[in-house]
Formats: structure tokens, sequence, C-alpha cells
């Protein structure tokens, strides 16, 4: 019963943005902790990737419709098999000469970004549960 | 929306890179011997910029680092007849070679390049504040 309730909304979508852009924010995190180790090569979660395997998910989602048992969860098989990607021409590597990538303005302003998407998301879900909350108790 | 970010983003990282070139240049306005310890001046060292189209949107291109350029300038000559560097034979015996680096020159290029990078970081907030302002309509 709560598969349905949940599963119709956008819901399922949001949470996997919200997962994604988590796991972005360590790997992001982590970028800007190993910034001064030498030879350190950058890592960053492939977005155009997750965005195209998300999209694909949900057009699946609305294509098929939904013949399934009863607690018969849906499956939305996305941001599982997305490997972090080592980042191949920083700006600043012009400055050092180890190879490794660099770029602590990078690494902020791709934050920001991440972060701007994360806070939609959580804050779309907290909409669609104010509206969840309103159709049960019948009233705003 | 979001490309613009990229572009301000590249600016800084840019004027970043011009900012390390000056300090380096302020560093070594006396130094006199070069990596391996032999008795050549600093040469002073200037960033190229150049329009990179692969960041942000097409028309709008941001910036990057072409190469960072030595300045092949001619040294100051200082009389010095005592310093070990002090040239033997010649027309200019007992002078040293100094880097030619004008300190004044290099300090307003060092404020232009904090500036340019404020700037930057202005647009990035504000930027920053129309992405807010279009995200709370949904939400």
């Amino acid at each position: 019963m709560y598969e349905s309730l949940f599963n119709a909304t956008t819901l399922p979508v949001l949470q996997q943005v919200v997962s994604f852009t988590q796991a972005r924010h360590q790997l992001l995190a982590s970028n800007i902790a190993n910034l001064d180790v030498p030879g350190y090569r950058a890592r960053d979660l492939p977005v155009s990737e997750f965005q195209r395997q998300l999209a694909e998910a949900i057009r699946q989602r609305n294509e098929t419709p939904a013949f399934r048992s009863p607690g018969e969860p849906e499956t939305y098989a996305t941001s599982r098999g997305l490997e972090p990607v080592e980042l191949e021409d920083l700006p600043e590597m012009i400055l050092y000469h180890d190879d490794g990538t660099k770029g602590l303005e990078y690494q902020v302003s791709e934050m920001l970004k991440n972060q701007m998407q994360h806070n939609l998301a959580v804050s779309l879900m907290t909409h669609q549960f104010n509206l969840l909350r309103a159709a049960i108790n019948e009233r705003t | 929306m979001w490309s613009s970010l990229d572009v301000s983003t590249s600016a800084l990282t840019a004027q970043r890179i011009r900012l390390h070139a000056i300090t380096s240049n302020l560093a070594n306005i006396s130094t006199t011997h070069n990596e391996q310890g032999e008795p050549t001046p600093y040469q002073p060292r200037f960033v190229i910029f150049q329009t990179a189209e692969e960041i942000g949107p097409p028309g709008a291109p941001g910036v990057r680092v072409a190469s960072v350029e030595v300045d092949e300038k001619e040294p100051l000559w200082k009389y010095q007849p005592g310093h070990p560097d002090a040239v033997r034979s010649g027309p200019m015996t007992g002078y040293v070679a100094y880097p030619n680096i004008n300190m004044m020159t290099e300090m307003t290029d060092a404020l232009e390049a904090a500036r340019a990078y404020e700037a930057n970081l202005g647009a990035i907030e504000i930027t920053k504040d129309l992405l807010h302002q279009t995200l709370r309509i949904i939400a």
C-alpha cells in the first residue's frame, strides 16, 4: 500500500537525485582535502551520465504500466554502477608538474552547483510530503 | 544559468595563476642565482590569457591561461665589485646583474588581479542569488 502511495509521485526520482548529490559531495570534499597532495588525481561522478540514466529510468517507468503483484517494490535502477572518474584537464595544472589535477575554484563551484541541486530535490520532497499529509489529514 | 558559474570560475582560476606569477616576481626581485645555482639573474614571469570557447555557453566564453612566459629583458646592473656574482672581465667588470623587476608595476598588477578576482566573486554571488530566486518559485 505504501509503495503505491509513495511511488506514484516523483519521490523515487528525487530520492535518487539526493543520494547522487550526497555521494558526489563526498567526492568533491575529498578532492579539496587532497588539494596539496603531490600527484593527486581529482575524481568526480559523471553528472551527465547520471542524468541520462535517470531520464532513461523515468521513460521506462512511464512506458510500461505497473503490472506488478502487490507488495513487489518498483525498481529504479539508477545511481548504481556509477563509478567515479578521474578529471582530465583542470586549468591550474599549468602551475604544477606532478601530473596531479588541482583547482580549488573548480571544486568549490561544482560543490555549489551540487548543493543547490541537493537543496532543490530536498525541498521538492518536503513539498510532496506536505501534499500527502494534507491529503491524509483532509486539511492543509 | 549554471554555465555562467563556470565562466566566473574559470576567471577566478586564471586571475589566481596571474597572482602566482606576480608574487613570484616580487619574491625574486633580487635573486641572482637560478635553480642550478648558476649566477643568472631571475627573469620575470607573466601569463597569457586566452578565451576558452569550451567553457560556458556559446557566445560567452570563459578564460584560461594559455601559457606562462618568461620576460627576457636586460637585467639591471649594479656596481658591487666585492659580490661573488660580479662580472670578472670586460666593460662590465665589477657589476652584478639583478632582475629587471619594477616593484610599482608588479604591485599594481597584483592589485588589478585581486580586484578582478573580487569582481568575479561578485558575479558568482549574483548568479547564485538569481538561481536561488528561480528555485524559490517551485519549492
